[in-house]
């Protein structure tokens, strides 16, 4: 017996696989609104506007929020999202990004896999070559290629300008001010270069070392990789990447606001506001395996 | 935690930017990176009269004679400019007014210097009476060769930007 799908479950499966993440990106971005919402239109505004009702009929309020309270909400969110697109498209690009990654992710993986088992018969046999010819024995070689990517360094970068806001390094080597001023600089140079606007420049190659570049609106994440950078690897970072960035923006959305204000742009990250972050950066980078 | 700061240097070719550069910042990092992409990164970090310190991010940008072709990209979210020319090349201010206003179009209402390099090569004298006949209005003269007053450009710009929030 064969039971045909037809178009309204094709769709339920079709954004299942989309949209995995549907409902909880939802709640995400409601909460991201809400948050935004609060920092960005006044309390008092908000509570002018609501303690008049409240002290008229607080019950009947309540009951008719949905109501009375709503369009208002929602007018002013509106245009509150209006006036600041930068800050909420940067509050949701992770949730987005996540979402489109997962889909993108799904679909290389499958063929990223077909690629490996063509290709597995052929590297095997370039590692028995070389073994046969006095190099490294077989076992070395394979784990070598099997050594995973390991995390270096990661800088928040301010986007424009190219200061850096906070870092995290397994070993301090150069000076990162400087490092985030020239990735800044070639980042820069690519983008406008190739007139590519909306295509980020995402990895750098530089000696032995792999430099991966996450743009958002008003920052972007470099992170330094050493060993084997592969696309698994990447995915894995990007992940960790989007989480950070997640939690970073939650904390500390003055800081993104700060830096859209061009009065105060480049201000010094308040003490706390730093290590809180390098704290995240830690956690987030520190014992993570890609 | 101390300030960070991105520092612009412009003028013609040849004026001596990356010398100025080089003789302010002394723990000069390698060449080995030089990156071919027309802008080399610098950094010094000055400590004020005021026992603040701040760091200078330096932008040397090369070759940018003509100054409506520098890549905006290089001059986003700058803080600071330095604007330099060659007093013993006329050709390098002759049209220094038109430059400023170029550079204030592109980067506005940020503090800016004009300094008048090489100051080693032109007797004081015929050097004042040079740039008056040009109508130039600078902030310094330097000799990045002997050093002279290189250090109070940068420590000006660093007051300046200090102050600035
Ligand atoms: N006599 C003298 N020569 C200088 C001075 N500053 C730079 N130069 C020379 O001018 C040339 C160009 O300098 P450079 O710093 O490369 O100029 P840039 O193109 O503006 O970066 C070099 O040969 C320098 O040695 C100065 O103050 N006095
Ligand atoms: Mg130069």
């Amino acid at each position: 017996m064969e039971t045909k799908l037809d178009e309204k479950d094709k769709l339920e499966l079709l954004k299942d696989i989309l949209f995995p993440d549907d409902r909880e990106a939802v709640q995400d971005i409601s909460k991201r609104i809400q948050l935004l919402e609060h920092l960005v239109n006044d309390q008092k505004l908000l509570a002018a506007k609501v303690d008049p009702l409240v002290d008229d009929k607080l019950n009947t309020f309540t009951k008719n929020i949905p109501n009375t309270l709503g369009p208002t909400i929602t007018a002013t969110l509106k245009k509150e999202i209006k006036n600041h697109k930068d800050d909420v498209v940067d509050a949701l690009y992770p949730v987005l990004g996540k979402m489109v990654k997962k889909y993108v992710a799904q679909e290389i993986k499958i063929l990223s896999d077909k690629i490996d088992n063509q290709l597995g018969f052929i590297k095997r046999f370039k590692r028995k070559m070389r073994s046969w010819f006095g190099g490294p024995t077989e076992e070395q070689l394979l784990m070598r290629e099997l050594a995973s990517a390991t995390i270096e360094q990661v800088l928040l970068i301010e986007r424009d300008t190219g200061i850096l806001k906070a870092s995290y390094s397994v070993t301090n080597t150069i000076d990162e001010e400087m490092i985030s001023g020239m990735l800044t600089a070639i980042k820069g140079f690519v983008e406008d270069a190739f007139h590519q606007k909306n295509q980020k420049l995402e990895q750098i190659q530089y000696e032995l070392y792999n430099i991966h570049l996450q743009s958002f609106v008003t920052h972007y994440v470099a992170v330094v990789i050493s060993g084997n950078y592969h696309l698994k690897s990447k995915n894995k970072l990007q992940d960790i990447i989007f989480n950070f960035y997640y939690n970073f923006m939650a904390l500390n959305l003055d800081l993104v606001f700060k830096s859209k204000d061009p009065e105060k742009a480049g201000k010094e990250v308040r003490t706390i506001e730093k290590e809180l972050l390098e704290k995240e950066l830690a956690a987030s980078f520190g014992n993570a395996k890609i | 935690m101390q300030k960070s700061k991105k520092v612009v240097i412009l003028g013609h070719f040849g004026v001596g930017k990356t010398s100025l550069i080089r003789r302010f910042v002394t723990d000069q990092f390698s060449d080995k990176y030089k990156v071919t992409i027309g802008v080399h990164i610098t950094k010094k970090v000055v400590t004020l009269p005021t026992d603040d310190t701040i760091s200078l991010i330096l932008w040397d940008l090369e070759g940018t004679d003509a100054l409506e072709e520098i890549r905006d990209a290089y001059l986003l979210g700058t803080h600071g400019i330095v604007f330099v020319f060659d007093v013993s090349r006329p050709s390098t201010f002759q049209h220094l007014n038109s430059d400023l206003k170029i550079v204030a179009k592109k980067v506005p209402e940020r503090p800016l210097l004009v300094v008048g390099n090489k100051k080693d090569l032109v007797p004081e004298e015929e050097l004042t009476q040079l740039l008056e006949n040009h109508q130039i209005s600078y902030n310094y003269l330097t000799s990045a060769k002997t050093g002279d007053t290189v250090e109070d450009v940068f420590m000006e710009l660093a007051t300046l930007l200090n102050s600035d929030a």
